[in-house]
């Protein structure tokens, strides 16, 4: 003998997938500008707080943007994305794969960091880093290097950590390259000198 | 004397004018000559220009490059392959160890636009004997109806919980081997045929997902055995591998609802329900199965994952429940439960490429002979993020002799 509750749903269930299917499809249309272009500060969030709950996090250099497309649709589907994260994740995705530009002599950049700046180092990190290195600066992915740590990454000098910074860098254990710029090839060098000096004004023993 | 003056004046006349004339055409030659040279600078620059400067051809060249380098990245439909593989090594206690060729399962992606996706893997195996088997994991037609809901079409892999759908191809799966109960013929649903609707959207700031799906459900395989002249049947397993027939007529509904109530942790419920009836007899004539009646089928599942930095955690538990055939042409009578669960703890030892796991799974079928209990230990290479070197040891304890082997697994994985 079924149980009253269970037969109900057995009974009403074809109905109700019906009805929601008859209210899903009457919200139907697709983005005409397709690829919509989605947030990419929201995009790194996302991609840092769905992708390693099943797998190792790919690489964003690992494939280029049209396949980014169909990956990230497919993982839509998968992962039980909205289409606004899935166009926030691509975003950054096909933002973070993009080679970097060319910045021979800047390495030297000095220390001064804070004059010429065009964005708050804090608005930077919050937009762009912070989804890998964390709030904290540990780092929130596995490999990701630990900002606190007194002989770590931040204990090497200005110049060296903006060439990274602006190159994009292979951590020994990480299982990905940081991208050039964060994956924001958007941001100058004075957002970049101005995020370093944030970060060791916040994170540095 | 007044010619002499006359002369004179004429003379000086005539000398005054040829010298003013002589003035002013000099004058005239030289600003001539100045601009004759700047034309002639500006004609050199002008060809300069010219020659620097691309032609009507050139430009409809370019802009034709353009054109298909446009075409090529973003066109309206995008044809994609992804994928995995995997090969290894296997050694279990009383058999010599062997290599072995695991799994090819290219994916195909095809997609128009944000509307539609059709998305197929096959799944390409070598047997023991040196045959290729070949099955289609899925086939879906995938109709993205808004930003919240997707209608999937066809063969999928089934939703009730996490690891079927997720975490089963071998580039994700930090051991070599499934947990005992989530195969081909475990307590887990593998795949189904039919509809589901697809998604994920926030509820007062938490993160949600979903599936709902209808479909036709499993079938029975019931066994035969004859003592002391009598044959009595019992129900052998499940087969919940997307059958392209509904057999008893009843259709299956299910689903799984998962909630993200904080970055890195995933926490989801499964359940589905129809009927299901049985259709073979493992070593015995189906005929024997005229009259067999549909039984209630009910599955329940429940999942969780947490990714703490290199920290990771994840379980789930599946029970399978089968009815009584109430009916009059029984082939087996008495209902039966599969049961399993698993939790895997890994850890990736930080600036090294090196990954600790484990894992336990119990799982209990109605065959006392098929029940398992299993403790896996591995550690992983991770040579990249997609190319994984997994080296694991299985301590299993079974009445079967064949499943309670102790084995060392070795597996490379690549996902595409």
């Amino acid at each position: 003998m079924k149980h009253p509750a269970k037969k109900y749903i057995y009974a009403h269930g074809l109905r109700m997938i019906l009805l929601f299917l008859a209210a899903s499809a009457a919200q139907f249309g697709y983005a005409f500008d397709y690829p919509e272009k989605g947030d990419f500060a929201k995009g790194s969030q996302a991609w840092a707080d769905n992708c390693t709950r099943c797998h190792n996090m790919r690489n964003p250099a690992d494939l280029r943007d049209d396949q980014w497309i169909t990956t990230a649709f497919h993982m839509r589907i998968r992962a039980g994305l909205t289409g606004q994260e899935t166009r926030d994740i691509l975003t950054f995705l096909q933002g973070s794969n993009t080679k970097p530009e060319s910045y021979e002599g800047k390495g030297e950049l000095s220390a001064s960091a804070g004059s010429g700046v065009t964005a708050s180092g804090k608005d930077t990190y919050d937009s762009t880093c912070i989804a890998c290195h964390g709030a904290n600066g540990k780092g929130s992915l596995p490999g990701v290097p630990d900002f606190t740590d007194r002989n770590g990454r931040l204990s090497k000098p200005d110049g060296e950590l903006l060439t990274n910074m602006i190159n994009g860098y292979q951590s020994k254990g990480s299982l990905m390259a940081m991208p050039a710029k964060g994956g924001n090839p958007a941001l100058s060098p004075a957002d970049m000198e101005s995020v370093l000096q944030y970060i060791r004004d916040q994170f540095a023993n | 004397m007044n010619i002499k003056k006359l002369v004179k004046v004429v003379t000086y006349g005539t000398l005054a004018a040829v010298s003013t004339v002589t003035i002013a055409a000099e004058t005239d030659v030289e600003a001539l000559s100045k601009r004759l040279e700047m034309m002639q600078k500006e004609m050199d620059e002008l060809k300069h220009q010219i020659q620097m400067s691309a032609s009507k051809k050139d430009v409809q060249a370019v802009r034709q490059e353009v054109a298909v380098a446009r075409e090529w990245r973003q066109p309206d439909t995008l044809i994609h392959m992804a994928g995995y593989a995997d090969v290894g090594y296997a050694d279990t206690e009383s058999k010599d160890g062997s290599f072995n060729v695991g799994t090819f399962a290219p994916i195909f992606h095809y997609q128009y636009r944000d509307l539609v996706m059709l998305e197929s893997e096959l799944e390409l195996e070598v047997g023991d004997d040196g045959e290729t088997e070949i099955n289609l994991e899925y086939l879906t037609i995938d109709l993205i109806l808004n930003d919240y809901v997707t209608l999937v079409g066809g063969k999928f892999l089934s939703p009730i919980g996490q690891f079927r759908q997720n975490i089963h191809p071998s580039w994700i799966n930090k051991l070599a081997s499934a947990p005992p109960g989530f195969g081909h013929d475990g307590a887990a649903p593998v795949s189904d045929v039919g509809f589901q609707l697809r998604g994920g959207f926030p509820i007062a700031g938490i993160r949600t997902n979903y599936a709902i799906f209808i479909s036709n459900g499993p079938e029975l395989k019931a066994e035969m055995e004859e003592e002391e002249g009598e044959i009595e049947f019992e129900l052998d397993g499940v087969e919940a591998e997307g059958f392209g027939t509904d057999s008893d007529g009843e259709k299956t509904f299910g689903g799984r609802f998962g909630i993200i109530p904080f970055s890195g942790f995933e926490l989801g419920f499964s359940a589905a329900s129809g009927k299901v009836t049985v259709t073979s007899i493992e070593d015995g004539d189906s005929e024997l199965l005229d009259g067999e009646a549909a039984r209630d089928y009910d599955v329940i599942g429940a999942d969780f994952s947490w990714q703490w930095n290199a920290f990771n955690l994840r379980g789930e538990y599946v029970k399978t429940e089968v009815g009584d055939d109430n009916g009059a042409g029984t082939a087996a009578s008495a209902g039966a439960d599969w049961e399993t669960w698993y939790t895997q703890a890994s850890y990736q030892i930080p600036k090294t490429k090196l990954e600790l796991v484990t894992r336990y799974t119990d799982f209990d079928s109605p065959h006392d002979s098929r029940d398992q209990e299993q403790w896996a230990f591995g550690i992983n290479y991770l040579f990249t993020n997609n190319v994984i070197g997994k080296l694991s040891y299985e301590f299993n304890d079974a009445l079967n002799r064949d499943i309670d082997q102790d084995r060392l697994l070795i597996q490379m994985a690549y996902g595409f």
